[in-house]
């Protein structure tokens, strides 16, 4: 069952990468004719059971870098290879002397495109050099006491559980705030001792904190911190401060992160690090704030930002960018988990995380399984481990003529320049390389490429193939330096647009990802951008462009199937949380955005067009269209939207459950199918991150509207009654899908 | 309270387990302890039997309002008499005296001093009490005063009663501290005491007559009303006799004016410039008291050094009424031993006037060349034997006030037209009696309950103050000990000294719920701790922003001394282990005190501050200008003054912001190095604190001294948030206030604290003429909070006789008020003027008053004699002195001479004299000397010629305490007073020890009398010959001649010579 929700699994493979089109247009004015930009996703260390792993260091291009790789041209007499990104030969060293056509060494196995190196030790850092064998990670919590006992209670067993699981030799450091920031220190043996840093001013980098924090013992081995850790949280208190009636209580959410990461800063520059914080409210007071310390004044909307009437907005994100500056300079990972009914500013902290490769979760309260499944799975071993991984940097290499505009994702540019930069800036640009201070086996990302080549340059020479390599060097959770190096070929498309090879080559699931990623993107980053026109635009573009259709004739539209599900993708993009954002929070749809960005296809897809199983007793479970129509009173409906499961029984369902039938020896299908959907929902629950909410609910309790939402409106109270008994309407104005496909027939087939 | 030395009661938390820590404690404890309680003779735990857990019936010291210095541990009565334990805690002594000697009480309420203290004192002295009856009462004072105290209020509203019911808390009542041992004889009328009552009628008489203004160059003691003249007349008997013999035994001779007769023998010098007759030795007795001195202008002392003025100090108590017969009496010298009767104008202790009547017109004052000026001192101790001020409540409505110019109901409010109005005395204003204070008048004119009622007949007596008087509820007590850790305070064992001192002293805190504390450590950073109770263990809060400094906790810092006690004896206990290994050395002590404030600025209270490097980061950081300015002399005296300023402006902004807030802060220095006193005292002068200095800390010595100022810090009588102000009569008003306080606005000073020891000066202007005849009315009124938490006004008025006349002016003068002002105002020039105009400003004070005494009172005398008005005749040799002390050297360490000037600031007038002219007395011989009443002996006169090589001396100015012991001083006495047996042995570090000799014994007796005297335990350090000790010593013999300055004859013969020039 949960086959039929990774329909095509491991599309991926061990390469991990997925391009919008696989087949590439040679120019770029024919590649801006497709439409859709020629993109990649690509999920750097993606686990793979075929992956080897090398004890050796990789062999590198001596002019651009490039790893040695199956696609390198090599002569085995001369043990010459060439690279082929800038055609210069490279001798084998004297240890490759052996290697034929026959004995050939792993790297150079085609059926090899990823390879991973463990690198003995990292020589760029030689000051870390002795440590480099000892490498344990770092994990700095920082806890906010401005809660309710009830929630800070939740908090602290949450953090005690995860100190618990963290191995023996990874560093534990710990930091509460309120109104003002508690460094605790550790090590130290006489008393409990904490330094306290004021909330309301931004901390200065001066060299008297870094005294500081140097001659102390923040940080400890977990195996030596765990009964200091533990006692300390037990007396550990909600925040001292007073707040006055009507006013929120200052909590200085961005000092305390400062502090993190000057902490961090101080002493374990280079060493992969996270600072985790659990954030239980807004910043209101110092850098950061994103709301004044007047209950009277909400928090920030969607709407205010569209006015600029959000006066410590902009602030507060130059804040947290600088911040995210110093955490990516110092190669330390953000993390933060939300738990509040109200918002927190993850909007604001949104380019921190981001920039760090920080891993984000958003829940409702402390208590909320959300906040305490993710919590935990963040510490998981074996199997369920996220494969936390630090101090990661990507390098791209590409054939001549592709261009690198940038990348949508959790990194950061490292701003180095080379043949392969775009003029124009997608995201994280102006680079061949990329840092990733914290990146796990799911972390997925999004590169631009453009074309370079106006002509078709001398297609004699050239070859049909096209080359990029990704080469990712991180730090595994075990402490090892690796390097990855993935190589990919594709082939250039020559002729006009439409052909048969470009068509073929287009990934439509990936397309509309690569389009919820690229629309979110200028959401943000352009002003009065118009998401819904420019999604519509594209599409209408696309399908005249690859449609087959008589001028001026709707009916005659038809579409290839690599498109046909390409429409629907866009349909639901429209009504998504991605371009409906008003219905949400800006730290909502921050958090969205953050995920979208950084998950893999498949469950980027599910975000963006959840996927609908139906459970009944006439059939195994199937997948549903995602339309109010699939509601039936005798069915069960599993709706998995990623941030969400849902389950949904109809009515009738829900009456024999109430009744207990399930529990009759006589029902046992009953029980069976009851339990069906909850058992592959757990499924679903158990290997995602963040933990997505779990909502069980009937046909026309408070709670359907988790699964209404996200139905195409097929039947509204316009047109219900055409529809059939104990099926059910949306109340809304929306468009259907039927209505949406009518449109784009006819706009598709005008004469552009 | 914790012991720090005896075994633990085991209350180590687990987690304390290392023996290390405990055992480290116990030994710096033992250490200490030692120093303060040397006696060598046994090995016992010098905290075996802390007091505070003997079972005695009343809980040991705590209630008592000891005098300083009482060492709380060691004294239980039942020790008393058995010395072995503690007996001769230096510290102990302090107090022991007063209550050792007390003769039963004579006021009802009047508890004996604390008992404890008499036991630790028991041991040497002759302990009568007996350990037993005195316990009692000693350790009951709390008990007993609480009573009136709450009782207070319903019984005095109806004013029925005279109600004289005890003021307050017993700190302020029972102060016994100015008892002494001789008191008992004084009371019991032995036959000295009544020479001070009689000289009235001499005064009196003499002013009068004094009005032909005849000169007479001789001189006549026993006119003068200073204490000299109370002594019977033996001086006179030899006078001639004594002129050359070596200083022995003729000393307290010497002090005795009346030896002009030996002036005359000595043939006139010659002058080289002027024939003049160098004695006038005229018969005719002189109508003004004076003294006259021929003098060459040589200076060639044909002059006997013996028969100059010098001060005498009687041993005799004095009874002084404060007006007898309707008119003001004058006052007492104010260093010598007196008992007050307050009868309508105050005890002179709380505010006393450089002259006793006051001049009718400003032309009088400035042809007098005197300085019309107020030193007033609220709160000052009474002497155990005094009546205790009187509370009074008027209820609701709080105190009877003038309409107009609010002064207080007083003594001097004449009433009038049946008794429903009165006349303000001071602004002459008209009010209306308020129905419910209303009485008939008697037929003298006065009330007919004048008598009864505290306010109409006392000159000082304090008002329970209403909600009027209340901009918030009385503030509790707050005490927050701010301990420096650096580096060096570490391992100079200050912190330790701090912290045991702290430790201590928990004990005497104030009593009740009232009572909070607090502490915090710093070096770099400032380190706070949480000492709720619920915590297992005090949790430090580290503030490192030291630029921007901020309180780590809104609440928990500073806690109710009962929740806390555990973890404060705890924590004072382990912060010196817990820093041992700091290696910061510098010092954030600006950003320390700052964030202390922050953290007390809701209740306001003392801040007390053990500080011991220099403030070296953060807000307020000072650089070492010390050593900037020694390498850069060629900046000359400007740069040097400069150094005694404070280099800016913002540790007074700070400061000014403590004191609205009703913070005052005391620094205890206690540091080997310059810290910039001139710019850090700012704070304790604005605030209403003080500096305590240790240079250069010795942990040996030093932490007795540390814990007995301490420990009179907290305990002395004091009040917070006060707010003081004085009114005078019409025609003369308030020009400045002096002293350490805030100013915000001209007429009022604000006073974060004020403690008996406080002293202000008040200078007056004249705004108009006074009636002749008439009376002229000063009236301070200090509103203030007590350490319980009672909101009272304090009010003392002094009503002063006008006069025209000037020779009742130099007749009425009162020289240690005088010379106190001049002090002070010295004082205070010095930072801001060259040094050599600060000298010949004080000179010329002296040289102008004398000038218009000899132009104006003295005119028939010839010019060849110098005449001094007997009331002033040692002027001279005070500005003299003053000239030679360590504020006027331009020798001494920059820091010694800023906290010199601040030293004087709020220095109280008896403190005044000794601080310039120390007194010095033999101690080799203290046993042959048959000392009826007093322990001390006559002071021997402050010159290197009166040192001889056999002796030793003891000299103290109320703050130090330097023994000399002469290169050839028998080594039987050395064993005996020191345990040594030759010269050579002297330790650098001295402590006083007792040994099993009468000698020793006395010794003690003697430095114990003089602590308890000047409130102060005094810095002891031994000198000799040859090294710089013996130097400092003798910096001390003013009368010397010195590379920079004039023997005391040549002072003569230069004052002289001025006035003559003056005269031409």
């Amino acid at each position: 069952m949960a086959a039929s929700r990774l329909p095509e699994a491991d599309l991926e493979g061990i390469e991990g990468v997925r391009m919008t089109w696989n087949n590439w247009p040679r120019t770029k004015v024919e590649a801006s004719k497709c439409v859709i930009p020629i993109a990649a996703s690509i999920q750097p260390i993606r686990p793979h059971v075929d992956l080897q792993i090398l004890p050796y260091p990789p062999l590198r291009c001596k002019t651009c870098s490039a790893v040695l790789s199956p696609y390198c041209r090599v002569d085995f007499t001369a043990l010459i290879w060439m690279c082929p990104f800038c055609y210069q030969r490279n001798h084998f060293p004297q240890h490759y002397q052996s290697i034929s056509q026959t004995n050939l060494p792993a790297e150079l196995y085609p059926n090899f495109p990823s390879i991973e190196y463990t690198i003995p030790s990292y020589p760029q850092n030689p000051q870390n050099f002795n440590t480099s064998t000892t490498v344990c990670p770092i994990y700095l919590f920082v806890l906010d006491t401005c809660l309710l006992e009830v929630e800070l209670d939740f908090a602290k067993s949450a953090l005690k559980r995860a100190i618990g699981m963290l191995p023996d030799n990874a560093m534990v450091g710990f930091v509460s705030y309120g109104t003002q920031v508690q460094v605790h220190e550790l090590g130290f043996s006489e008393m409990s001792k904490v330094y306290v840093f004021r909330g309301s001013k931004e901390l200065s980098k001066d060299q008297g904190f870094c005294d500081l924090l140097h001659n102390e013992i923040f940080l400890l081995p977990a195996s030596e911190c765990e009964y200091t850790l533990n006692s300390l949280l037990d007396e550990l208190g909600t925040d001292q401060w007073p707040v006055a009636p009507g006013k929120r209580p200052l909590r200085c959410t961005g000092v305390a992160l400062s502090v993190a990461a000057g902490l961090l800063g101080a002493s374990m520059v280079g060493t992969g690090a996270r600072i985790i914080a659990l954030v239980g409210g807004p910043c209101t007071d110092g850098p950061g704030s994103i709301v004044s310390k007047d209950l009277s004044d909400p928090v920030r909307s969607h709407k205010d930002l569209d006015k600029d009437a959000a006066p410590f907005f902009k602030k507060s994100v130059q804040f947290y960018e600088d911040l995210g500056k110093q955490l990516v300079s110092q190669g330390h990972v953000l993390d933060v988990f939300a738990s509040a009914l109200d918002q927190v500013g993850i909007a604001e902290m949104k380019v921190a995380i981001e920039r760090t490769g920080g891993l984000v979760v958003l829940a409702e309260s402390f208590g909320h399984s959300v906040f305490k499944e993710s919590f935990k799975h963040i510490f998981e071993d074996g199997e369920l481990s996220l494969g936390l991984s630090f101090n990661g940097t990507l390098e791209i290499n590409c054939s001549k003529d592709i261009k690198i505009q940038g990348i949508i994702g959790s990194c950061s540019s490292l701003e180095k320049k080379g043949p392969a930069v775009a003029n124009t800036v997608i995201g994280q640009g102006n680079t061949t390389a990329w840092k990733m201070c914290g990146l796990d086996r799911n972390t997925s990302m999004t590169v631009f490429f453009d074309i370079s080549s106006n002509e078709k340059s001398d297609p004699s020479g050239t070859n049909p193939q096209l080359y990029i390599q990704f080469i990712t060097s991180y730090q595994s959770p075990d402490g090892q330096t690796r390097l990855r190096a993935t190589t990919v070929t594709r082939r250039w498309v020559d002729g006009a647009v439409g052909t048969e090879d470009l068509v073929s080559g287009f990934d439509q699931e990936v397309a509309a990802v690569v389009m919820a990623r690229l629309a979110s993107y200028k959401m943000e980053m352009e002003e009065g951008f118009d998401a819904t026109r420019w999604l519509d635009r594209n599409l209408i573009r696309l399908c005249s462009k690859f449609g087959d259709y008589r001028k001026d004739d709707p009916s005659s539209f038809t579409l290839n199937p690599c498109f046909s599900l390409f429409p629907q993708f866009m349909f639901n993009l429209r009504r998504s949380q991605f371009v409906q954002v008003f219905n949400n929070s800006p730290d909502e749809t921050a958090y969205f955005r953050i995920l979208l960005n950084r998950e893999i296809i498949s469950n980027a897809a599910v975000m963006i067009q959840p996927s609908l199983i139906s459970y009944s007793f006439n059939s195994l479970p199937a997948p549903a269209l995602l339309d109010v129509s699939s509601i039936g009173a005798d069915r069960i409906l599993l709706l998995d939207s990623y941030f969400s499961v849902v389950i949904f029984h109809g009515t009738t369902i829900a009456q024999w459950r109430n009744m207990g039938y399930q529990n009759q020896p006589e029902h046992q299908a009953f029980a069976h199918l009851l339990q069906a959907p909850h058992d592959d929902a757990e499924l679903i629950i158990r290997d995602r991150f963040p933990v997505p909410r779990l909502v069980v609910c009937d046909q026309h309790g408070s709670q359907a509207r988790f699964l209404l939402a996200k139905l195409n409106p097929s039947a509204t109270y316009s047109n219900a009654h055409e529809m059939a008994a104990g099926s059910d309407v949306i109340f809304t104005d929306d468009v259907s899908l039927q209505v949406f496909i009518d449109h784009l027939q006819q706009l598709a087939v005008q004469a552009s | 309270m914790a012991t720090p030395g005896g075994p633990r009661p085991g209350n180590f938390p687990p987690n304390y387990s290392t023996n290390t820590l405990a055992n480290n404690m116990q030994n710096l404890q033992i250490n200490q302890q030692q120093s303060n309680n040397p006696r060598g003779d046994a090995p016992r735990p010098p905290h075996a039997a802390p007091p505070g857990q003997q079972p005695q019936p009343f809980g040991g010291n705590r209630p008592r309002a000891p005098p300083p210095g009482v060492f709380p541990r060691g004294p239980v009565p039942t020790n008393g008499a058995s010395q072995t334990t503690l007996p001769w805690n230096p510290a102990s002594t302090l107090t022991s005296p007063s209550s050792v000697f007390q003769p039963p009480p004579s006021f009802i309420m009047r508890t004996p001093p604390p008992v404890a203290l008499a036991s630790s004192a028991g041991g040497p002295v002759p302990p009568p009490p007996g350990a037993a009856p005195l316990t009692g009462p000693g350790t009951r004072p709390q008990p007993f005063i609480s009573a009136p105290l709450t009782s207070v209020p319903p019984v005095l509203p109806q004013m029925s009663t005279s109600g004289p019911s005890n003021n307050g808390p017993t700190a302020f009542s029972s102060w016994p501290s100015q008892g002494g041992p001789h008191f008992p004889p004084a009371m019991a009328g032995t036959p000295q005491p009544p020479a001070g009552p009689p000289q009235l009628p001499t005064l009196m008489t003499s002013g009068p007559s004094a009005q032909p203004l005849q000169m007479r160059p001789y001189f006549r003691s026993p006119a003068g009303a200073s204490p000299v003249t109370g002594q019977p007349a033996p001086p006179f008997s030899a006078p001639t006799q004594s002129m050359h013999q070596p200083s022995g035994s003729p000393h307290g001779m010497q002090a005795w004016p009346p030896q002009p007769g030996q002036v005359a023998p000595h043939p006139p010098v010659p002058g080289p410039m002027q024939q003049q007759r160098m004695y006038g030795m005229l018969p005719a007795p002189p109508p003004l008291p004076n003294q006259s001195m021929s003098l060459s202008h040589t200076g060639q002392s044909k002059i006997d050094p013996n028969q100059i003025p010098r001060p005498i100090r009687s041993s005799s108590v004095i009874i002084h009424e404060t007006r007898q017969g309707n008119q003001s009496s004058p006052p007492p010298p104010a260093t010598s031993d007196y008992i007050v009767k307050d009868t309508g104008n105050c005890s002179p202790r709380h505010m006393r006037c450089t002259i006793n009547q006051i001049p009718c017109t400003v032309d009088v004052l400035s042809t007098s060349s005197m300085q019309l000026a107020l030193l007033v001192q609220p709160l000052a101790l009474p002497h155990p034997s005094e009546e205790p001020i009187q509370v009074v409540d008027f209820g609701e409505n709080g105190p009877v006030r003038c309409s107009r110019c609010k002064g207080y109901i007083n003594p001097f409010m004449k009433f009038i037209d049946q008794g429903r109005r009165f006349i303000c005395n001071l602004c002459g204003f008209t009010d209306e009696t308020p129905s419910d204070y209303h009485c008939n008048l008697g037929p003298d004119g006065r009330r007919r309950d004048a008598d009864e009622r505290p306010e109409l007949c006392r000159g000082t007596v304090e008002f329970v103050a209403t909600k009027e008087y209340m901009v918030r509820e009385p503030m509790p007590a707050v005490f927050f000990f701010l301990i420096d850790v650096s580096m060096s305070a570490i391992q100079t064992g200050a912190t330790a000294a701090a912290c045991s001192a702290i430790n201590q002293v928990i004990d005497d805190l104030p009593e009740g719920p009232r009572t909070m504390v607090g502490i915090a450590t710093f070096d770099s950073s400032i380190h706070f701790y949480n000492l709720k109770r619920a915590l297992q263990q005090p949790l430090m809060l580290i503030v490192p922003d030291v630029q921007d400094v901020y309180t780590p906790l809104q609440s928990d810092i500073i806690v109710h001394l009962s929740e806390c006690r555990q973890h404060l004896e705890l924590l004072l206990e382990s912060i010196p282990t817990m820093f041992q290994n700091n290696r910061t050395t510098d010092s954030a002590f600006g950003a320390a005190i700052k964030a202390a404030f922050l953290a007390m600025k809701s209740s306001g209270g003392k801040l007390l501050v053990f500080q011991s490097v220099l403030s070296s980061i953060g807000i307020g950081s000072l650089s070492a200008r010390e050593a900037e300015g020694r390498s850069n002399k060629t900046a000359g005296e400007k740069e040097a003054q400069k150094l005694l300023q404070p280099v800016d402006k913002t540790l007074k902004t700070m400061a000014i912001e403590f004191a609205e807030y009703q913070v005052c802060v005391d620094l205890f220095i206690t540091t080997q190095t310059y810290v910039d006193i001139a710019s850090i005292s700012v704070v304790t002068r604005t605030t209403g604190g003080q500096v305590y200095y240790y240079y250069p800390f010795s942990a040996l010595s030093d932490p007795a001294k540390l814990y007995n100022d301490l420990r009179w810090n907290v305990t002395r009588p004091q009040g917070f948030e006060a707010v003081m102000r004085v009114r005078c009569s019409q025609g003369i008003q308030v020009q400045e206030y002096f002293g350490n306080f805030c100013k915000r606005i001209p007429t009022d000073v604000d006073l974060p604290a004020i403690d008996c020891n406080k002293t202000i000066m008040v200078t007056l202007k004249h705004d108009d003429k006074l009636q002749e005849g008439s009376e002229c009315a000063f009236q301070c009124a200090l509103l203030y909070t007590t350490v319980y938490g009672q909101r009272r006004i304090r009010v003392s008025t002094l009503s002063l006789p006008c006069t025209t006349m000037l020779s009742n002016l130099f007749r009425s003068a009162d020289l240690d008020t005088q010379f106190a002002c001049v002090l002070k105002q010295v004082a205070s020039e010095i930072p801001s003027a060259p040094l050599t105009q600060v000298r010949e400003q004080a000179t010329n004070v002296c040289i102008n008053i004398l000038h218009s005494y000899r132009k104006f009172c003295a005119t028939a005398s010839s010019s060849g004699q110098l005449i001094l008005p007997e009331a002033l005749k040692l002027l001279p040799l005070y500005t003299l002195a003053l000239l030679k002390s360590i504020g006027l050297r331009a020798d001494g360490r920059v820091d010694d001479r800023s906290f010199w000037i601040n030293y004087v600031s709020p220095l109280s007038t008896p403190l005044a004299i000794p601080l310039v002219y120390p007194r010095m007395i033999t101690i080799h011989d203290l046993d042959e000397k048959d000392l009826d009443d007093s322990p001390i002996p006559s002071p021997v006169p402050l010159s290197s010629e009166d040192i001889s090589d056999e002796g030793i001396y003891l000299l103290e100015n109320g703050e130090d305490c330097l023994i000399y012991v002469g290169n050839s001083a028998s080594p039987d006495i050395l064993q005996q007073l020191f345990g040594i047996s030759s010269i050579e042995e002297i330790p650098n570090q001295y402590v006083l020890q007792q040994y099993d000799n009468p000698l020793s014994k006395k010794l003690n007796d003697v430095v114990n009398e003089i602590r308890r005297q000047r409130c102060s335990y005094l810095r002891l350090k031994l000198c000799r010959k040859g090294d710089p000790s013996g130097m400092m010593f003798f910096s001390y013999m003013v009368e010397d001649k010195t590379p920079s300055g004039l023997s005391y004859v040549e002072f003569l013969v230069h004052i002289h010579r001025q006035i003559q020039s003056k005269m031409a």
